[in-house]
């Protein structure tokens, strides 16, 4: 399939990009990584008339650590985070989420940010940036620079808190605390398929093993990344026979869809136990992470 | 002289070809002038066509023509024969299925063309559809391939009642699409009166004549080129509807054109296996011994057109049963017409029956590999005949011991490792071989080189390795100096490439035609004339070859792991041993049962094609839905080739090995995930949700 | 805590995203861009419909029909093909893209008539029955290498799983990577 004629700008510099944004507003789209984009456009679920390719401009791709948090630039693919130990090593949950996203063919192509700003409610890495609390940069030549938490930037079904006029220059990821362990779990009909549910978790501890924080986001079972409320379990000691408990209060206010990949109540009868894996395996690395600390 | 009976494993000749691109298959060829053409398919499965308003897609840039059924030319879209299709070729405004072709947009580049499609309105006065099997009209088919719709042998109602054990079950498989990694194309160029086609066809001669038909043309004036094919498995078997629709998108345009059908419209036009719900009822003795096997098939066929999927044929032709009875019914839907797929009867009907005779075996407490033991049968039970060769037992034992299926513990749910469970099943795979008239031409130049020609095809199986490599051996030459001209309808005329018939009857005529190209060498001392020799015979299957009955056997081991939280089936393990008889290329052949084996394994995990039940639009036309396995979703598969010639089977002594593989693969993983779990899956594919209760 | 320990690798990264070139692409508007693609070391100019992928382009214009198109929707990966040595699908991306990268196709694997080890590896492992999806298989294969990835059985079933064969030869596929590069 093929898409309608677009015309097609190859800007130099974010300034340019920013520009031809500001002029043609929402017949415009930005081309990255274009693993959503092109195909997208090729069943003609975008139209745009104006493609903006923002693959050549300068110093997009840089990965870099500052101040606590990983920041991946606009142009960073995610094949680049996931074959650089270091970046793995600063965000436990990005490495254990990538090798989830698409294949090794798409990932090469596909750009980090270009998943935050596709918005897709089963992929991966907008579930991460939710439960890790990270935050999205935008850009607009009206407005400069601006950051948009990850828990307000998901709206709806591949729709976000983003302007028209903007881009997304940057994401910035948490990176690994003191205390905290994380885990990530899908599943997916056939490997490298879009997560029928998908959970990311993230657990806190004190030394004393008090939990101060249980994060856990569910994907593929609403209009976005669901991130489930449970501050209920914060302040406590948890054990592994609250874990059941637990899970079941992180699925407990969610209403998954039926489709063709899987039916709600198997959505949800998936979502329970994978809550449970992900809560296991986060709270047995933060133990080991504040055992680290004890020593 | 006596052939060994396991051809040596040699590379494929066309291998080099392959891994360089540098093979042409259909849509690779370009020619001068060339044009492209994009179908474009309803949106509806049932209704008329109320008005196509194509002005905006007219006037698109580089349109060169909108074909629709106002301006298509006239053709006969009528089938040639009773194995043949009415076709859809813009003659009305009548929709009968989802992705039906109702207009075709004719422009210099693909984008444009492409492009241009997407602008055609079409609107519709739409009718409730119907796709759920259970909703359609029924009816008995005239004759399944010549046989009854329903069929007898001894007392099997008398029998069934009287049975110290009874069994009685539903199966049911989805339907499937064939989905091979090259789409059906086709290029099509007018001279005068005269058609030149490239086309992904299984048989060139078919689509000669289909178009001669369609066209009201001399067959002669037609010439159909398609060497190499990439994948097939049944649904390039027929001419469906893009083929004629090239060629009159070549004249409405006054140029060569290309038509390459899009990865969703292959879930169109282009056939599929029938969703089939298969009654099996067992009766047996306390040992085993069966005494009725009752086998009713529902299949869905389309609105115009059937197709029968002789799911029946697995059960009627196996195991030594005195009391029997089939019945074929058909159900009328909005569906495009079903087709042949890897395996057609035997795939679907050895799900039902291998998982009914699983299901025997645990209600009497038998181990299901002595159980099948216990019904074997010497000859073929439905005609009485003679085998012309059967090495099941053999296929049995030498499975088994690979596998380790003695050691196995047969409590249900007893076998775990970590947090899985695992479960380990068998079935029996049994295929039937089929041999047609083919010609073949030989001949050996005054170097002792010689050249074989055949219209036969490449659609993965080895023609131009297996073929030479036969002729070679009988003609006790190197292989290498055979080279085998194939893919065009110029060349002698071989039945269609499928139905597990290419080594019996390609291969016998090239039997036979070597055998008498020796003895000319004999005649002549040894040496060839200047002037060479040339060979030139049309063979058919004696009427001896009637006095027995030929099938490909085989037998399937396949260990799974479940996991009991999420409900997913990994196939962990996997044997299989295949009597194919005599064998041409034991590396080929090793291939092609592996192939059947994925297949197999494929049908019970995986594929599904699910119409909306309302629109009665498929849901999930495309390769990321239409779930395929991938390499992560295969396990280490080892093949062993139980060979041995069979001299009844046909000059060849070789039996069809394309199919067998794919026949009772499913049951034997469908009967490992109930050993696994205690869980019995009787519908297709066994999903995560079906085991999570 | 200021830029720690991944100033060292503050990366500008190798891929498309930095040009290797200064590329002439166009800046302002156009629908049919003119620019230069650069597959197998030969440099192509081209000015095509933007709409046009690195697929089509390399079949259709540049009549490099080894790379092959099975779904043109980036779920079968029978149109791989290297792109600064990282595999790609060539359906999910635009020609106009490319403009100062370096792709390499079936085409330019092997030398001259001297077959790449990869290539001779699947021959003799029968790693390919019809041979549609065998360029991507083959394109996947060196991609995977140069991705650095551990060579087992099992990483090579999970790194070689975007590249659907319909014929059914995973295994052997598993053997002639394995036959070429690793060890089981």
């Amino acid at each position: 399939m093929k898409p309608a004629p677009f015309d097609y700008y190859c800007p130099r510099s974010l300034d340019e990009a920013l520009a031809l944004l500001a002029q043609y507003g929402d017949e415009a789209k930005v081309l990255a990584g274009g693993q959503s984009l092109v195909p997208a456009m090729n069943m003609r679920l975008a139209r745009p008339g104006v493609i903006v390719d923002v693959n050549r401009l300068p110093e997009a791709a840089v990965i870099e650590r500052c101040d606590g948090s990983l920041r991946v630039g606009m142009l960073a693919r995610q094949a680049d985070l996931e074959r650089m130990p270091v970046a793995l090593d600063a965000v436990p949950l990005l490495a254990q989420a990538l090798p989830h996203v698409g294949h090794w063919q798409t990932r090469n192509r596909g750009t980090v940010c270009g998943s935050l700003a596709h918005a897709d409610p089963s992929a991966e890495l907008p579930l991460a940036i939710v439960v890790l609390d990270g935050a999205i940069e935008a850009r607009s030549s009206a407005r400069g620079t601006r950051w948009i938490a990850a828990g307000q930037f998901f709206e709806s079904y591949f729709q976000t808190a983003l302007q028209n006029d903007e881009i997304v220059v940057g994401a910035s990821f948490p990176a690994r605390r003191e205390g905290w362990g994380y885990a990530f779990e899908e599943f997916a009909g056939r490997h490298g398929d879009f997560a029928i549910v998908a959970v990311a978790c993230a657990v806190a501890l004190e030394p004393n093993g008090v939990a101060s924080e249980v994060r856990l986001g569910l994907g593929g079972v609403a209009d976005k990344p669901h991130l489930a409320p449970l501050t209920a379990y914060c302040g406590r000691v948890l054990s592994q026979r609250d874990l059941p408990e637990i899970a079941n209060a992180a699925v407990a206010d969610i209403e998954p869809p039926s489709d063709l990949r899987g039916s709600a109540r198997y959505r949800r009868a998936l979502a329970t136990n994978l809550a449970q894996r992900a809560l296991t395996r986060a709270l047995a690395s933060a133990r080991t992470a504040c055992d680290g600390l004890a020593q | 002289m006596s052939q060994p009976v396991l051809g040596a494993p040699l590379d494929r000749v066309e291998g080099p070809g392959k891994v360089t691109g540098r093979i042409a298959y259909t849509a690779d060829n370009d020619i001068p002038g060339m044009v492209h053409a994009v179908v474009v398919e309803s949106t509806i499965a049932n209704g008329r066509i109320a008005a196509i308003d194509e002005s905006a897609a007219r006037s698109a840039p580089g349109v060169i023509a909108i074909m629709t059924p106002r301006n298509a030319p006239r053709v006969d879209a009528r089938k040639v024969d009773a194995n043949d299709s009415l076709l859809f070729l813009l003659q009305g405004d009548a929709v009968e299925f989802d992705r039906q072709p109702v207009a075709v947009a004719i422009a210099e580049t693909f984008e444009q063309a492409t492009y241009a499609a997407r602008l055609v309105r079409v609107r519709y006065d739409v009718r409730p559809p119907t796709t759920a099997l259970a909703s359609g009209e029924r009816f008995l088919p005239d004759q399944i391939f010549g046989k009854p719709a329903q069929h007898k042998r001894g007392m099997p109602e008398d029998a069934f009642a009287r049975a110290a054990v009874t069994l009685k079950q539903t199966y049911r498989t989805p339907t499937e699409h064939h989905n091979p990694m090259e789409t059906h194309a086709t290029i099509a160029q007018w001279t005068g009166d005269r058609l030149t086609i490239y086309d992904a066809t299984q048989w060139v001669f078919g689509v000669q004549h289909r178009l001669a038909a369609t066209f009201g043309i001399d067959p002669k004036a037609i010439r159909v080129v398609a060497p190499f094919v990439g994948g097939a498995f049944g649904c390039k078997g027929q001419t469906w509807s893009h083929v004629p629709l090239a060629a009159m998108a070549a004249r409405l345009a006054g140029r060569p054109v290309k038509l390459v059908v899009t990865r969703p419209q292959m879930f169109g036009w282009v056939g599929h296996r029938p969703q089939t719900e298969q009654v099996v009822g067992l009766g047996a003795a306390r040992d085993g011994t069966l005494a009725a096997v009752t086998h009713d098939v529902l299949s869905e066929t389309s609105m115009s057109d059937e197709f029968v999927e002789p799911s029946v044929v697995f059960s009627r032709d196996l195991y030594a049963v005195p009391n029997y009875a089939m019945s074929d019914t058909l159900s009328r839907l909005n569906i495009s017409k079903p087709t042949y797929q890897r395996g057609p009867g035997e795939s679907t009907g050895s799900f039902a029956m291998e998982s009914a005779m699983d299901e025997l075996s645990y209600a009497l407490g038998i181990d299901p590999l002595e159980l099948r033991l216990r019904n074997y049968s010497a000859n073929d039970p439905d005609s009485g005949k003679p085998y012309s060769s059967k090495r099941l037992r053999e296929c049995y034992a030498a499975a088994a011991a690979q596998f380790g299926w003695s050691a196995r513990n047969p409590k249900v749910r007893s076998t775990s490792r970590g947090r899985m469970l695992v479960g380990s099943g068998m079935a029996t795979a049994s295929r039937a071989t089929h041999r047609s008239p083919c010609t073949v031409r030989m001949r050996m130049n005054a170097d002792g080189n010689v050249l074989v020609q055949c219209g036969t095809i490449e659609q993965g199986t080895g023609t131009p390795t297996v073929y030479p490599q036969l002729a070679a051996e009988i003609l006790e030459i190197p292989p290498e100096r055979v080279r085998f001209e194939f893919g065009n309808t110029d060349l002698p005329a071989a039945p269609i490439a499928a139905g597990s018939q290419t080594s019996g009857s390609v291969g016998s005529a090239v039997v036979v035609a070597a055998r008498r190209m020796r003895e000319l060498l004999v005649s002549h001392d040894g040496k060839p004339p200047a002037d060479g020799f040339e060979v030139e015979l049309e063979d058919s299957p004696p009427p001896e070859e009637a006095e027995h009955a030929t099938q490909a056997f085989g037998a399937h081991f396949a260990e799974v792991e479940v996991d009991p939280d999420l409900g997913t089936v990994r196939v962990t393990r996997f044997v299989g041993a295949f009597d194919g008889g005599r064998i041409l290329n034991a590396k080929t052949a090793r291939s092609q049962m592996l192939g059947g084996i994925v297949w197999g394994i494929s049908m019970a995990l995986f594929e599904d094609t699910r119409y909306d039940a309302r629109s009665g639009r498929i849901m999930n036309a495309n390769l990321s839905e239409y779930l395929v396995p991938t390499n992560a979703d295969i396990p280490d598969v080892e093949v062993i080739l139980i060979a041995g010639d069979d001299p009844f089977a046909n000059p060849a002594g070789a039996k069809g090995i394309g199919e067998v593989g794919i026949c009772g693969s499913a049951a034997a993983v469908a009967n490992a995930v109930y050993h696994a779990t205690g869980i019995r899956i009787r519908d297709l594919p066994i999903t995560p949700d079906k085991l999570i209760r | 805590m200021a830029r720690t320990s991944l100033s060292a690798v503050a990366l500008q990264l190798s891929g498309s995203g930095a040009a290797v070139s200064e590329p002439a692409g166009p800046a302002s508007a156009t629908a049919t861009p003119t620019f230069v693609l650069d597959v197998n070391g030969r440099e192509h100019q081209l000015t095509v419909d933007a709409r046009v992928t690195l697929l089509d382009a390399l079949r259709d214009r540049l009549g490099l029909t080894g790379t092959k198109k099975g779904c043109d929707q980036g779920t079968c990966g029978a149109c791989t093909v290297l792109v600064n040595g990282r595999r790609i699908d060539s359906c999910l991306t635009l020609a106009v893209m490319h403009e100062g990268d370096r792709v390499t196709t079936i085409e330019g694997l092997a030398s001259g008539e001297q077959l790449h080890p990869i290539q001779a590896a699947f021959i003799k492992n029968d790693a390919f029955q019809c041979g549609y999806c065998t360029p991507g298989q083959l394109m996947s294969a060196v991609g995977m290498v140069n991705e650095g990835h551990a060579i087992d059985r099992n990483t090579v079933r999970e790194q070689m799983s975007g590249n659907i064969c319909r014929c059914g030869c995973y295994p052997h596929i598993v053997d002639a990577v394995l036959d070429w590069k690793g060890r089981s």
